[in-house]
């Protein structure tokens, strides 16, 4: 096995790994604070997608399409935490959990609907297409800029909620939401932040990925597999450990495919329950 | 009141168990109608193709106003999911519950391996189209047929004119999809290029339903190969193919996709992605016959676009199975499958002949070269057929060897 394959291998792993990290990360924050398992976060994931299409259609810029279409899936999150996950906070868990479920169905049927089930492709912006020459490896810009862009976005999140105050109420909020509530701190409007902040990450993680997998109505089916295996790695509503377990998957992922490809998409979940045995709460988890 | 009788007691037993079974609602089916199962997946791995696969069965029996031989067709539909137990598990309710007595599907090979058992097990005509070799090879019997071409066929058509066209692209790279139509694929395609002195430089297999490409085409790029050979389908072929364009591989190496569903596939891909692709299919629009002409038109004026190779396969298959009904004036299941065997027809892709000993149907294989956007006369101008190919699977690589009986 040559240096330059491994080398290209990691590359990938790394790129891969960054945008499960952005998912996981925005599981992790809506999981941790409003305590629901987001089953509609892989149907954002590729809402995402489909806006950054239509934005780039209607305007011809990828650049603005970037910054649009997450801001997209942010609104749209914050519309169903104000109309569809808040009346039933006193319902109960179940409830909750049913309406995200029932939610990923519609956005993936409204996909189909105005989009049609037919897939499709959407090209790199010009100046990222091709590859460059690293020295050991030729490898495509587009992932070099998206591995960038997404340890940039890592690192936006990680100082929001670690350096702001907005951030310490967040994470107060995943410790103990009573206690925030007891602060005077007004918990449904951290609640709506967080939910709308999951699903900007989501859809950041969605557009960006669209120019490598393309586009199809079922694209998020996958990838909310594997966010949920990143937070059940990294323990609930911790950033750091999302960060490395996306990476984690993402590396392994690649790694195992370079020996034994038939198991690249088992591996992940072989990583998972690996970690699980070993820490149940996870690699920096504490509940 | 007069009491019953021993003799009442009996008939009334025997006319509610009868009830009971729910034996007359089948045999008036039986009588009446011919029902048939479309075995499609609407959910699951090949879930986008189950609709239009529906369509084109429904095309071929409106064509006869939903008769044959004098009865009504009533089509029933059943999803496949495209996995072998859901599948096998609906195949038989609908002929234990529904009457049917013809299945046709489902789509992906390993499924349609465990629903031919379910056939030969339920004694139901089946027509099946897709890679894998074992419905008209290893596992053959007398109630399944195959509509796609032999492997065989596919790949030396792809080979054969490639090489023809690229003299010098000896060193290729595979890319195969790791289940039953891969693995037939991928070895006709090694065995027919030995006859070219091709070096295969790599052959990766992949899960089905891979969506992350960038570790093969890592180690594809790395072998320098002249050409990339895909072996795979549907999603996994676009998402692949994207992949390598986005590494830059294409469009300076060749791609090859060996089976694909053609317009399903390539409207997913933009033009820059398409550029040097090569492209096997069981089907392409452009077909030069009068049935496949007839079809095209119908299918653009219904559905706006043109067909790909799903709902010509289940439009053909269908339409083959009419045939044999109307061969064997009857719609009993061992008369038509006696008739099928050794039907020959021209239809959707040419000449067409069922080979009674393997039930596979020999018939042309289409190759296209992708064309660049500026020589695209409309957004669905994808390719030019550069080569049909109808080379039987040779006498020495057939493993059909007693179809056995009914």
């Amino acid at each position: 096995m040559s240096t330059a394959l491994l080398f290209s291998q990691i590359l990938n792993g790394l790129a891969t790994g960054m945008l499960y990290a952005l998912m996981g990360i925005g599981l992790s924050i809506i999981t941790g604070v409003l305590n629901i398992p987001n089953f509609a976060h892989g149907a954002l994931f590729a809402l995402g997608a489909y806006l950054l299409y239509t934005v780039i259609q209607l305007v011809g810029n990828f650049w603005l399409a970037l910054v649009l279409a997450p801001l997209g899936v942010g609104l749209l999150g914050v519309l169903i935490e104000y109309g569809g996950i808040r009346p039933l906070y006193k319902a109960g868990h179940d409830y909750q959990l049913l309406l995200t479920f029932g939610l990923s169905l519609i956005i993936t049927e409204g996909i189909i609907i105005v989009w049609s089930p037919v897939g499709m492709s959407q090209l790199p912006p010009p100046l990222l297409r091709g590859g460059v020459n690293l020295g050991i490896t030729f490898y495509p810009k587009y992932r070099l800029f998206v591995m960038l862009a997404a340890a940039l976005l890592v690192l936006g999140a990680w100082l929001f909620l670690e350096k702001t105050r907005y951030g310490a109420i967040m994470r107060a909020g995943i410790e103990d939401k009573e206690m925030v509530s007891l602060l005077g701190i007004d918990i449904h409007r951290l609640f709506t932040a967080a939910f709308a902040l999951g699903c900007v990450l989501a859809g950041i993680a969605g557009a960006l990925t669209a120019p490598i997998r393309g586009l199809n109505p079922w694209m998020g089916v996958d990838m909310l597999g594997i966010a949920f295996v990143v937070v059940a790695l990294a323990g609930l509503g911790n950033l750091l450990g999302s960060i490395v377990a996306g990476l984690l998957v993402g590396v392994a992922q690649s790694l195992v495919a370079l020996v034994w490809p038939e198991a690249s998409v088992a591996v992940i979940f072989a990583v998972m329950a690996a970690v699980l045995l070993v820490r149940p709460q996870g690699l920096f988890g504490i509940r | 009141m007069s009491e019953l009788t021993r003799r009442d007691v009996l008939k009334l037993g025997g006319a509610a168990a009868t009830a009971g079974l729910g034996f007359p609602a089948v045999l008036r089916a039986q009588q009446k109608e011919v029902v048939m199962l479309g075995l499609w997946p609407f959910t699951g791995a090949f879930s986008d193709v189950g609709p239009v696969l529906d369509r084109g069965m429904k095309m071929a029996l409106d064509e006869r106003g939903m008769k044959v031989q004098g009865k009504s067709v009533k089509y029933i539909t059943r999803d496949s999911e495209t996995k072998a137990g859901s599948a096998t598990r609906r195949a038989e309710e609908a002929v234990d519950s529904d009457g049917a007595k013809y299945i046709i599907g489902p789509w992906s090979s390993g499924v349609a391996l465990a629903v031919s058992e379910v056939a030969k097990r339920k004694k139901v005509f089946h027509y099946f189209s897709g890679g894998t070799e074992d419905i008209s090879g290893a596992r053959c019997h007398r109630y399944s047929f195959q509509w796609a071409a032999s492997p065989y066929t596919a790949a030396k058509t792809v080979v054969d004119t490639f090489m023809q066209a690229n003299p010098k692209a000896k060193r290729w790279h595979l890319l195969v999809a790791d289940y039953a139509f891969g693995w037939s694929v991928e070895k006709y395609v090694k065995e027919v290029g030995k006859g070219h002195g091709i070096e295969f430089v790599g052959a990766d297999r992949h899960p089905l339903g891979e969506r992350e490409f960038s570790n093969y085409v890592t180690k594809a790029a790395a072998n320098k190969p002249d050409v990339v050979v895909m072996i795979n389908f549907g999603l996994d072929a676009v998402t692949g193919a994207r992949e390598i364009f986005n590494f830059g591989l294409t469009p300076k190496v060749p791609l090859i996709l060996t089976w694909s569903s053609g317009v399903e596939e390539l409207v997913q891909l933009n033009p820059e992605i398409r550029e040097n692709m090569w492209v096997g299919s069981n089907f392409y629009y452009t077909a030069d016959t009068p049935v496949a002409k007839e079809f095209v038109k119908n299918y653009q004026a219904k559905f706006g676009g043109p067909p790909g190779y799903a709902p010509a396969a289940a439009y053909g298959m269908t339409r083959m199975m009419l045939h044999a009904m109307d061969k064997a004036k009857s719609t009993e299941v061992p008369d038509v499958i006696k008739a099928c065997e050794g039907l020959e027809v021209d239809d959707l892709v040419g000449r067409m002949r069922v080979d009674a000993k393997t039930h596979q149907t020999l018939r042309p294989y289409f190759f296209m070269r992708c064309k660049k956007k500026d020589a695209m006369k409309n957004p669905m101008d994808f390719a030019d057929i550069v080569a049909t190919g109808s080379t039987p699977l040779p006498a020495e690589y057939a493993a059909c060897k007693d179809i056995g009986s009914l």
